[in-house]
């Protein structure tokens, strides 16, 4: 009697799924259909689970990737999408033929690059310091200034840095002034609009982002440190040696996420902040196609720039995700 | 010379005192286990050993030299921790050059070192690779090989086996305490398992809500517990503790007396806990026993013994009996026989062990 | 059901204190007829039934409109006039039967020969008499408003009044350096330099700013000063007309000459150092700070600052004449444009297209055009001596036009006549002055009326003028700040547009223009 309970009974899990689906491969040994239908049968509910993200993912993503035809047709809005007639590749040709466009790409690719040159590291060695940061109610508040920002519209931002770098009563040209020299009108040297433009996305997010690095720091097993407080690290070894390489997994791929988005320069704060005079320094591809395709309803050549875009956007994560694979064992796929 | 020594050492954690003020000297050499259940402060101790929390008061030395302002780093002592803190981005090697590099060893020096450690470890093969790549016993090595390159005057392990299944945990018991023997270095391991307490230690240190219960070999504690908490903490399974009272001749338990080796006479009257462990009652009357009737609730075989659970009046208790392979004849089992001689007896209010004259 | 017996009450509430309803002369139809209607406007968003105008022309008309609008974002361009609701309405696939906006006329002269909106010319001429009467009186007009087919898709609002902007200086200020009122851009550059250096705001800080604009295309404006020109219209940037030829100021040898002085007198702190991105409260600012010596800006909104002088002592802001340039020519480039891009079509999907010509008919009627223009008898308005003038209260109820659009009237995108006096009845004496100033003389010059392009001619215009203009303005803007020279540069920058077709864009602006307009 004991002994037959615990043979029914006592099974492991794993044990009778084996078995399971051991019998299912004895009786449908050909029926691969039969075994997906069971398959889905005995797990509905984790696929009941995964269904709003595909969902959400076919209405928001897939389902717009039809529109991305009218890159290759003269595209009206009235006759619509299968009504215009197809051109080719001429939206393409009339983009690479056009200086401007060449140099808003040049442009996007300069600004993300010193974006990443700069603005990667920023919340990282913000939350090396926050991390080093013993006082609680000192950390609190220091990290609460700096997420602030983030939460303010870009248009605000916009009004705070043509305020701060306005010649006559920005705060900055006081401190020109004071030191003797003649005020700056800023945001039309387009050659100051990107340390401002880059210095501004720094200021707005990097305290936010670095939370994401704080996270992960926090995620840092405690007895690594007690382990190199008693090999003898000091506080300097032990972010170098302990913390960086342990949030390195993290960085790499907030940094393969971030060279995902090189061509999306936040093209808001681009509007707010540039002027034709600086044109030559800050027109991205985005500000571009707002302005030559949106405004004007050119929606098939703003669709073939975007698409354009997208596949430089492709093949960058593709090649960072297959190098960081590689070199780090850290990717996102 | 005293490896480390513990002088009226006091933690609070703000108003809160979590370690009363211990007295306990090691030996050079010697292996000592702090051992009690969770939040005795067994911990607590060794970390303020390390170094990684504060002394509140006391006297701590090692070696000698009073280190309580001392910075974990200059104590001289290496610890292994109970998920064993490996760098998870380095690999074995790194892991075990990690505290070397960071004393500027020799390159050089630090190859010869960790090939040497790697080779009485049998991590050799293993050099490269990385500890997600490694089963929970080489992790474990090598958390200790990182500890044993440095060559510190003391070894603190922190719960070393706890992460491991009982199998691997047996083996790596038996390798500490061989590399114990090799190295010959003042060790102190806390653990909250009476069988790597009783197996590891030279001495043993049972602790419990933050103070030291009693200091001794296993053998002593397993014999002359002190008080009911020791007797209650060590062996497997633990001491059997009945309610008495003294007589002339022995204790009575219920309406059953039990003789007693000793002058009882001069207690007399006195309530008292009767202790007998498991394993030194007989199912057969013998010479200098006394019968104690039982009822029998349940028979756990183990193999060649079987654990008897039973009651007498209100005492649940647990005897260990031979199976001599008729394991049905145990159910029939109604009284155990318990020798005067291996009687403890403990005062009833303080838990102390009672000294009897002859 | 509840909300039109509600309305019901409404509409017979208004009908006893407005005689003129009980005559039915007016009435479109037997039965009241519903159109749709999308309506979208900067400053009215979408189409409101409540609007007493609109009650009042459903009485006469029995012509009911719903609203329909497909959402209210107003974004339009002030480069490209092109408006999002509009193209949002289109994409979402259905088009009420009436489609009214702020700039509408390039929208349906590219769609309406796609089939989108209904062709004019016919109906209009069969069921529209007085919009007839009105083109027939003004061909120029109705040669504007043509789609480059040759069909009108859209009845427009034809803005009245002459002028708009004018050149406005702080004459206290003048008064205060014993200057006089200047006569000619030198004399004009003396005062501003003045303003600058003399400290005429008495605050012992050099902290003036001489010329300010809230829309800095009105800096490019002064390139009138110097026989350039800037916006051939309204809308800035605009190409322009000269001899029957279409080009554009930003190619003029004048445009050069007042470039370079632009930019000497920004260097030398005439100009607002922050002309370019102070934007639209720099008027605002300005002037209420003490700072602000000179603008070119509109009479009406402009003038109304005199109210300043009850803080600020002695303040007094008038409108000068525009200085003679060198050649001794006095221009002001801005005027009320005759025809504006604004105005309503009739959707394809129409089924009442007759109907609703004549529900546009009924606002050129003498009955439908004052209340278009001035609201509701009794409600606005009285009428006194056979003309119409607002009744003092509605007056006191803020901002006469934000109280007019409220009640539906001065509505431009809805198509009409609109008659000035609805303004001068209630434009300030400083506004009133300066017009009268500017009567004197003939310093207007006409408006580029703009062009109906065919397909393919739309096609190199989209490809050319957003970059050329692009280039236009970027260069213009670091010319004046200084980031280059014009005398250098010039001949460069005229090579790059070539580069970029603006020879071939005027070709086909001239052809476009000679077919709308009649050939030279």
């Amino acid at each position: 009697m004991t002994d037959e309970h615990t043979t029914a009974g006592g099974q492991s899990y794993e044990e009778s799924v084996i078995e399971a689906s051991e019998a299912n491969r004895q009786r449908f040994d050909d029926g691969r259909w039969t075994r997906i239908f069971d398959h889905f049968k005995r797990e509905w509910q984790i696929y009941a689970m995964l269904l709003p993200t595909i969902i959400w993912f076919l209405v928001f993503l897939y389902k717009p990737m039809y529109g991305l035809q009218i890159a290759f047709k003269d595209y009206s809005i009235f006759r619509g999408v299968a009504g215009s007639p197809w051109v080719g590749w001429e939206h393409f040709q009339t983009l690479f033929s056009n200086d401007q466009f060449i140099r808003a790409v040049k442009n996007t690719i300069t600004i993300s690059f010193y974006n990443l040159l700069f603005g990667f590291p920023a919340p990282i060695i913000l939350a090396l310091m926050f991390n080093e940061v013993m006082h609680a109610t000192y950390k609190r508040t220091s990290q609460t200034i700096v997420y602030l920002p983030h939460f303010i519209s870009s248009v605000i931002i916009a009004g705070i840095v043509i305020t701060a770098f306005s010649p006559t009563a920005g705060i900055i040209n006081t401190f020109i002034g004071w030191l003797g020299f003649e005020p700056v009108y800023f945001l039309t040297q387009p050659q100051w609009f990107r340390p401002i433009f880059v210095g501004t996305g720094i200021w707005q997010e990097a305290g936010f982002g670095s939370i994401v690095f704080l996270a992960a720091i926090a995620g840092v097993n405690p007895s690594l440190y007690e382990s190199a407080v008693v090999d003898g690290a000091n506080r300097w070894q032990m972010m170098w040696k302990i913390t960086i390489p342990s949030i390195l997994p993290t960085i790499l791929i907030m940094l393969i996420i971030r060279i995902g988005n090189v061509m999306e320069v936040s093209f808001e704060l681009v509007i707010l902040l540039y002027q034709p005079s600086t044109y030559e320094t800050a027109d991205v591809v985005n500000t571009w196609v707002y302005r030559q395709g949106l405004q004007s309803g050119q929606y098939d050549l703003a669709a073939a720039a975007g698409l354009f875009n997208a596949v430089v956007a492709f093949v960058l994560v593709m090649t960072a995700n297959t190098l960081s694979r590689r070199f780090s064992r850290t990717s996102l796929w | 010379m005293s490896g480390v020594n513990l002088s009226g050492i006091v933690k609070s954690y703000g108003a809160m005192q979590v370690v009363h003020g211990i007295d306990l000297t090691v030996a050079e050499k010697e292996f000592v286990v702090l051992v009690g259940p969770s939040g005795c402060g067994k911990s607590t101790t060794l970390r303020m050993i390390a170094g990684l929390e504060e002394i509140t008061a006391g006297d701590l030395t090692i070696h000698d030299r009073r280190v309580n302002r001392i910075a974990p780093k200059d104590r001289d002592v290496a610890m292994v921790f109970q998920n064993y803190a490996l760098y998870p981005h380095l690999n074995v090697a790194d892991n075990m050059a990690f505290g070397l590099r960071i004393r500027k060893m020799p390159k050089n020096e630090i190859k010869t070192t960790i090939d040497d450690v790697a080779e009485i470890l049998g991590l050799t093969e293993y050099l490269d690779r990385r500890p997600a790549d490694l089963s929970g016993g080489q992790r474990q090595r090598v958390a200790m090989g990182r500890a044993i390159v440095r060559h510190p005057k003391v070894f603190l392990f922190d719960e070393p086996l706890s992460n491991l299944d009982a199998k691997l945990r047996t083996q790596m018991r038996a390798e500490i305490k061989r590399l114990h023997k090799r190295l010959g270095v003042t060790s102190v391991y806390v653990t909250h398992d009476q069988v790597e307490a009783m197996t590891l230690a030279d001495r043993i240190v049972v602790m419990n809500n933050g103070a030291i219960e009693q200091i001794g070999t296993p053998m002593e504690l397993f014999n002359n517990p002190s008080n009911t908490f020791v007797a209650g903490f060590l062996g497997s399974p633990p001491m059997n503790q009945m309610k008495g009272t003294l007589t002339d001749s022995g204790a009575l338990v219920g309406d059953v007396e039990i003789k007693i080796n000793g002058a009882t006479g001069p207690h007399a009257g006195r309530n008292v806990i009767v202790g007998i462990r498991p394993e030194h009652v007989t199912l057969t009357a013998e010479e200098g026993t006394s019968p104690l009737p039982i009822n029998l609730d349940l028979v756990e075989p183990l193999g060649s013994e079987a654990l008897l659970h039973a009651r007498h009046g209100e005492d649940n208790l647990v005897f260990k009996a031979n199976t001599e392979n008729d394991i049905d004849s145990l159910s029939g089992v109604n009284k155990v026989h318990i020798p005067a001689h291996l009687v403890k007896i403990f005062d009833a209010d303080t838990g102390k062990a009672l000294v009897l004259g002859d | 059901m509840r909300k039109l017996s509600l309305l019901a009450a409404l509409l017979a509430g208004s009908a006893v204190t407005t005689p003129t309803f009980a005559d039915g002369h007016l009435m479109i139809v037997d039965e009241p007829l519903e159109l749709t209607i999308q309506m979208n406007h900067a400053r009215y968003p979408i189409y409101e039934e409540s609007w007493p105008v609109e009650q009042a022309a459903r009485e006469l008309t029995g012509i009911h409109l719903i609203n329909d609008t497909v959402g209210a974002n107003m974004r339009t361009d002030e480069n490209t006039g092109r408006t999002e609701a509009l193209n949002l309405m289109l994409a979402s696939g259905n088009i009420p039967d009436i489609v009214g906006s702020s700039r509408i006329r390039d929208f349906v002269n590219q769609f309406g020969p796609e089939g989108a909106f209904v062709p004019l010319n016919d109906l209009i001429e069969e069921h529209a008499p007085n919009i007839a009467a009105y083109y027939a009186e003004r061909p120029d007009i109705e040669a504007a408003v043509k789609a480059a087919d040759g069909q009108m898709y859209y009845v427009p609002y034809l803005p009245d009044g002459k002028y708009g902007r004018a050149f406005w200086i702080r004459t206290d200020w003048l008064d205060a350096l014993g200057l006089e009122m200047p006569e000619t851009v030198d004399e004009y550059e003396a005062v501003l330099r003045a303003f600058k250096t003399q400290d005429p705001n008495g605050n012992g800080e050099a902290d003036e700013v001489p010329f300010f604009a809230r829309q800095w295309p009105e800096l490019i404006r002064l390139v009138t000063l110097w026989d350039g020109r800037a916006h051939g219209s309204d809308t800035y940037h605009d190409f322009l007309v000269e001899d029957g030829q279409v080009t554009h100021g930003y190619i003029g040898e004048g445009y050069r000459e007042g470039v370079k002085n632009l930019a000497r007198w920004y260097s030398d702190g005439l100009i607002d150092a922050e002309i370019f991105t102070r934007g639209s409260s720099a008027r605002d600012f300005l002037l209420s700070e003490n700072l602000g010596g000179a603008t070119h800006d509109w009479f009406a909104s402009t003038g109304g600052y005199n109210s300043l002088s009850e803080k600020i002592d002695g303040f007094k802001w008038e409108a000068m004449l525009p200085p003679a340039s060198p050649s001794g020519r006095r221009i002001e480039e801005h005027r009320r444009i005759l025809v504006k891009p604004d105005g309503w079509a009739i959707g394809h999907t129409n089924e009442n297209v007759v109907e609703t010509v004549k529900y546009f008919d009924f606002f050129f009627t003498e009955e439908g055009r004052r209340l278009a223009n001035f609201g509701v008898e009794g409600q606005h308005y009285e009428m006194v001596d056979g003309k119409p003038v607002f009744t003092e209260e509605f007056l006191a109820q803020g901002p006469v036009n934000r109280s007019l659009y409220q009640a539906g009237a001065q509505l431009q995108a809805r198509g009409y006549f609109q008659d000035y006096d609805y303004e001068w009845q209630w434009t300030n004496e400083f506004a009133k002055a300066g017009i009268e100033l500017y009567e004197q003389g003939d310093y207007l010059i006409p408006d580029f009326l703009g062009v109906a392009f065919t397909a393919d001619e739309q096609q190199v215009y989209d490809r050319t003028w957003n970059s050329i203009r692009d280039y236009m303005l970027e260069r213009q803007q670091s010319w004046i700040l200084g980031n280059g020279d014009v005398e250098a540069d010039w001949d460069d920058y005229l090579a790059q547009l070539d580069e970029m077709g603006l020879q071939e864009l005027l070709a086909v602006m001239q052809s476009a223009y000679e077919r709308q307009y009649g050939a030279k």
